[in-house]
């Protein structure tokens, strides 16, 4: 118990040393070899989070620190639990890293901010395990500002070109969003159960009641946060800017880990959710609409970062729309928070490999990634191309792939659904979800035949680039397409292993029977396959017909090629009013506030000049005042007699 | 020791003042290093006075006050006998140090050292002249800080106006004079104001048969045991709000600051941002909370939190809007005295505790923005966002500790702002959810103008204004900035990470006094 808890303690704190040493020596001494200290303590912190997998207690393992904050009721320790929920997740994050760090080895070695680089990755990574392992909201509060911190050193790491700053401020700002929301909740939180330490909110919220107005209020407030942070609509816009950062960052920020925090979130609250069946529904009706809208984005956007992005989004959608699926169905909760779950950790391998094989691309091209510009690649980046192949089916959800495996959980979970109380709405989301399925095979097939497919084209940037990347760039890729081609079979509904496994993470309600139905996984095959075919048909077979359908629908195409016109819709109903706003309010406060001051500060100057003429130096008329005003007085004198 | 510490520590400043004007300006370069040599003295009496602070166990609401008997000191300064059946009144100077003034002290004598610092080449003309009012300044501010009688008290808040009207006036920019001239009248206005409430408040406390204290202790005691009438209280509080208001500076009193903030020497910018604008805060915690606790309740709180909340919003719009990074900054500060007020009239334990740290937050995050805005200003002659662009990769020090300090200022986790602003919220949301909830709003607003400044002036391509064939060139932070700049980010960080030692000592007091207002409030519901 007590090496457990030292072990997971170690997870955190190694990344935190290895930041803090690369940030103070790397400019200075480490330089090229700046990535030894990351690829040192992530290395070790994923050996200690994977030995400790099968030694945490059941109920979780809590390592007590200190106490942050002890004011009055407001009471926040620094402690860290760990369940079979946080463990698989801090495998997937110190998993995900060390290949990250080592992949970023080839491909950011000649950059000038290559300490920068590690040293924000390992803050990254500390504040994201941090985030899993509080057991308090306001820990979690903190780090989950912390990791967007992280993201928006990343997004912003080449900040001399305007567009990464503007990104890195649009993710900050977005996330504060979020964070607004989430912050509510916690007051709520507190306010209503008079504490923050989330065992004891869990296992005090069922005294309010299935259904309660304050708990439904404290769950929107808790989603709000984890729409910012995992990028559902509609604060969504901020994920595909943000790769405008080096792409082992995305790959590793905004595609594996930090944006899954908001999944991770609802997950762990769901002794909250499932007291909340209306807003399970409503986190599943996002969900459902993000991945739809997202899938739609991505079928015309042709830089292949951001086909990787919103398709990020679209995964993310789906995860929520699992959690939301056992909406008023707490029987359920269970197995649907674990579909979410195994897609999350399923997603991490593929989405992961589809990134830093797309960052492989961008290497060999030169720093080019729109798709328009390049084709062909299979002879010249084979390695890249079988990797990205593996990826690819394993996004479109193709068996024996792990997508395929957590996808079918996922709709599955859905399908479970339309039995419950929103069973209408369930089977409606269903259907989105197939649909997802089909845009999903198809936009995935899309990119892959674009960029590896076709006659060989290269742009100008590539010149002699054009190869595959070093041993370091390969060889993780390898690891993590083995990984997509294994962990959906030999975890996945075959062995139950995963499901048993995070099934006993603390606070998920009894799982009850479910309705199974094979139809959904041979429908799911089905629509993958059919996807990935007509991508082969419009971009193999009958290059032309892209051509054709986007003159005939122009504007569908249109609207998806604009992300819908959502971001233009934002600044003209946000951005620019805030900024009117901004405008008027300094021209009020020079003229009217600081006006009414200095016209009070005048008063005494103008009275001044109004009484002066009193004082004009003749005698005579100070002789008539004093006559004046002795008359007055005997008026009134004798009034008062009289009176 | 203690006491002789604290004697020190009131006087070093003023010592090195008249060495100043003794060397005069013709031996600047002395006068600088003396002066220096003063603040560093200072900083080290304050330090001994915080490191050896000893938390009392528990305060009561009765006497929520009471010096650390170690720095308790009163020596008769004025008595007259009224004659007669009572004792002689009694003017002390008494000081004292105690939970709510002792981050204060340690944040006032930290920020002179770099006010000294930033000064060093900017400053060429009558430097003697400049330092003395520097140090003089000093003096007053500490002195409010350790002032436990309340005519002390108000000759040293006053007096601080004196050396900052000279130092904005004479070394100030092209509005010096008006800018001097306004903050000068409108904060005297007001104080004069404060004056007749707590003479008025003076005297309410004055029992039958009792003499006329202006302890203030004493005034806490006698507020607790019997407590003025509550319309009396309402017109009191009125009567300090006025002043108070002005100097923190709450909306609509706030115009002053921008002007002051704009014309003023970096170092004037920094000690008003940093110090001055907390003797308003201060003077609500000290005198107004404890002596007329249920009009704080009563009308304090509702008022506080509308024009407080206003304050936010406004403030971070009005910030938003500005191309002058020095009027951004000033206008930050109205948003960020905005959470202060709020915390500090949420009156329950977890607001105080947070305002009070919010000061010293403030006094961190605003000092050291004005110091990084002054050393930008140094180098390019100009504060203008729009003539500034990607300085980051020019200056990458200085960059990086911008991007530090402006996360510090909007609250990010981690680093100081995030632990008093958050306190303040959670304090206030437990009196009115609505006030807490829309000052949250801010938060937002706060990322909004600070990374704005962020991408407009340090990222991106570089982008600066031509320089004049004789300037100097330009380079990343000199060893003299980085000494100005690192203590304070180290306390940022600090208290950011383990803020709980700066909590912990104020308890007791803020606890007394969270008691006083729930029991003078309970006694209304």
């Amino acid at each position: 118990m007590i090496r457990v808890n030292e072990n997971l303690v170690m997870v955190a704190v190694m990344p935190l040393l290895a930041a803090l040493i690369t940030a103070a020596l790397g400019k200075r001494w480490l330089r090229h070899h700046s990535h030894w200290p990351a690829l040192i303590a992530l290395g070790y912190a994923l050996i200690m989070a994977v030995s400790s997998l099968g030694r945490i207690p059941e109920g979780g393992a809590l390592a007590v620190g200190y106490d942050w904050v002890n004011v009055g009721g407001f009471q926040v320790g620094v402690h860290l639990f760990t369940d079979q929920l946080t463990a698989m997740m801090l495998c997937v994050v110190t998993f995900v890293a060390v290949l990250v760090a080592a992949f970023s080895v080839g491909y950011m070695h000649n950059d000038p901010g290559y300490p920068r680089f590690y040293a924000a990755l390992c803050l990254f990574v500390f504040c994201m395990v941090m985030l899993l392992m509080a057991r308090n909201f306001l820990l979690l509060y903190i780090f989950w500002e912390g990791v967007g911190l992280c993201s928006y050193l990343l997004i912003g790491f080449w900040f001399q070109k305007p567009a990464a700053a503007a990104a890195a401020r649009k993710a900050f700002l977005v996330n504060r969003i979020g964070d607004f929301g989430l912050l509510i909740g916690l007051f709520l939180i507190w306010t209503n159960f008079g504490t923050l330490d989330m065992g004891a909110v869990f296992s005090t919220a069922p005294a309010l009641g299935s259904g309660s107005g304050t708990l439904a209020a404290i769950c929107v407030c808790l989603f709000v946060g984890a729409m910012g942070k995992s990028a559902q609509f509609p604060l969504h816009v901020w994920l595909p800017d943000a790769m405008e950062g080096p792409t082992p960052a995305s790959a590793l920020i905004h595609a594996a880990t930090m944006v899954t925090a908001g999944v991770y979130l609802v997950a762990r609250a769901t002794p909250l959710f499932v007291l909340a069946p209306q807003v399970q529904a409503f986190v599943a009706c996002i969900g459902a609409f993000t991945a739809l809208l997202a899938a739609l984005i991505a079928l015309t956007q042709t830089d292949l970062k951001r086909v990787m992005a919103y398709s990020t989004v679209s995964q993310l959608g789906y995860m929520f729309l699992a959690l939301g699926s056992a909406a008023g169905n707490p029987e359920l909760a269970r197995f649907a928070v674990v579909a979410a779950m195994f897609h999350l950790f399923t997603h991490a391998f593929f989405k992961a490999l589809l990134f830093l094989a797309s960052g492989s691309v961008m290497h060999a091209m030169g720093g080019v990634i729109d798709m328009r510009q390049f084709g062909g690649l299979r002879h010249v980046l084979p390695w890249t191309h079988l990797t990205f192949a593996v990826g690819a089916l394993g996004l479109a959800g193709l068996p024996p792939l792990a997508g395929f495996f957590s996808k079918d959980e996922i709709l599955l979970a859905v399908a479970a659904g339309t039995h419950g109380p929103y069973g209408g709405l369930m089977a409606l989301l269903l259907a989105v979800g197939f649909f997802t399925a089909f845009l999903t095979a198809f936009y995935t097939g899309r990119a892959y035949f674009l960029t590896f497919w076709g006659a060989a084209r290269l742009p100008p940037e590539a010149a002699h680039h054009a190869h595959e990347g070093p041993r370091w760039m390969v060889v993780p890729l390898f690891i993590l397409a083995g990984g997509t081609a294994i962990v959906g079979w030999l975890l996945g509904p075959l062995t139950h292993a995963f499901e048993h496994y995070v099934g006993q993470a603390s606070g998920l309600p009894a799982a009850g029977e479910h309705a199974g139905g094979s139809w959904v996984m041979w429908a799911s095959i089905l629509v993958a396959g059919g996807g990935v075919a007509l991508a082969w048909a419009m971009y193999q077979w009958r290059p032309d017909l892209p051509g054709l359908l986007v003159d005939r629908f122009r504007q569908a195409w249109l609207a998806s090629l604009n992300k819908f016109y959502l971001d233009e819709l934002y600044v003209a109903a946000v951005v620019r009013p805030g900024e009117g706003l901004a405008q008027a309010a300094a021209q009020v406060d020079q003229h009217v506030v600081d006006g009414l001051v200095d016209a009070a500060g005048k008063a005494p100057l103008n009275a001044g000049r109004w009484l002066r003429p009193v004082q004009n130096g003749l005698v005579q008329f100070y002789a008539l005042g004093t006559l004046l005003g002795l008359a007055v007085f005997l008026v009134a004198l004798l009034m008062r007699m009289a009176g | 020791m203690g006491k002789v510490w604290l004697i020190l520590m009131l006087l070093t400043p003023l010592l090195g003042a008249a060495a100043a004007l003794y060397l005069g300006n013709a031996r600047g370069r002395l006068v600088r290093l003396v002066s220096l040599a003063a603040t560093l003295a200072t900083l080290a009496f304050a330090a001994l006075i915080v490191v050896n602070y000893e938390t009392p166990p528990l305060r009561t609401a009765g006497e929520p006050f009471a010096s650390d008997p170690d720095y308790a000191l009163q020596v008769p300064w004025l008595v007259y006998s009224q004659g007669g059946s009572t004792a002689a009144t009694t003017i002390n100077l008494q000081l004292g140090v105690d939970g709510l003034s002792i981050w204060l002290i340690g944040l006032t004598a930290l920020l002179m050292v770099p006010a000294v610092l930033i000064s060093w080449e900017s400053i060429s003309d009558r430097p003697a002249a400049y330092y003395a009012l520097l140090l003089a300044l000093e003096t007053a501010m500490l002195g409010v800080f350790c002032a436990y009688d309340v005519v002390l008290f108000y000759v040293f808040f006053e007096f601080t106006l004196l050396p900052l009207f000279f130092l904005i006036g004479l070394w100030g920019g092209p509005r010096k004079r008006f800018a001097a001239k306004k903050f000068f009248i409108y904060t005297l206005a007001g104080s004069i104001v404060s004056l007749v409430g707590l003479v008025g408040i003076i005297l309410s406390l004055q029992g039958p048969g009792q003499a006329v204290t202006f302890s203030l202790p004493e005034l806490a005691f006698r507020a607790g045991k019997n407590p003025i009438d509550a319309a009396l209280q309402t017109w009191l509080f009125l009567a300090l709000f006025v002043g108070l208001a002005i100097k923190v500076p709450l909306f609509p009193f706030h115009t002053w600051l921008p002007l002051a903030h704009v014309e003023a020497p970096t170092a004037g910018s920094v000690l008003l941002a940093g110090v001055l604008l907390k003797l308003g805060t201060y003077g609500f915690i000290r005198l107004a909370i404890p002596l007329l606790p249920l009009a704080s309740w009563q009308v304090g709180q509702p008022l506080v939190a509308v024009l407080a909340v206003i304050g936010i919003l406004y403030g971070s719009f009005c910030a938003l809007a500005q191309d002058d990074i020095k009027k951004l900054v000033a206008y930050s500060s109205v948003a960020h005295l905005g959470f202060c007020m709020l915390g500090l009239f949420a009156l329950n334990a977890e607001g105080m505790s947070g305002a009070m740290l919010q000061m010293v937050n403030h006094g961190l995050s605003t000092g050291l923005l004005f110091l990084l805005v002054g050393m930008v200003y140094e180098r390019y002659h100009t504060r203008m966002a729009s003539a500034l662009g990607g300085l980051a990769e020019r200056l990458p020090l200085l960059g990086f500790f911008m991007v530090v300090t402006c996360l510090s200022s909007v609250g990010l986790p981690g680093l100081n702002g995030f632990v008093g602003e958050t306190l303040c919220l959670f304090g206030m949301y437990k009196m009115h959810p609505a006030a807490a909830v829309w000052g949250a709003v801010g938060i937002v607003l706060g990322a909004w103008y600070l990374m704005t400044l962020l991408q407009r002036v340090f990222f991106g391509p570089v982008r600066e204004p031509e320089l004049h064939g004789d300037a100097a060139p330009i380079v990343d932070l000199t060893p003299r900035e980085l000494a100005a700049i690192v203590p304070l980010v180290v306390f940022c960080v600090w208290i950011g990470v383990y803020p709980r030692p700066f909590l912990d000592r104020m308890q007791p007091e803020i606890r007394a006094l969270a008691d006083r207002v729930a029991t003078a409030a309970g006694g209304e519901r």
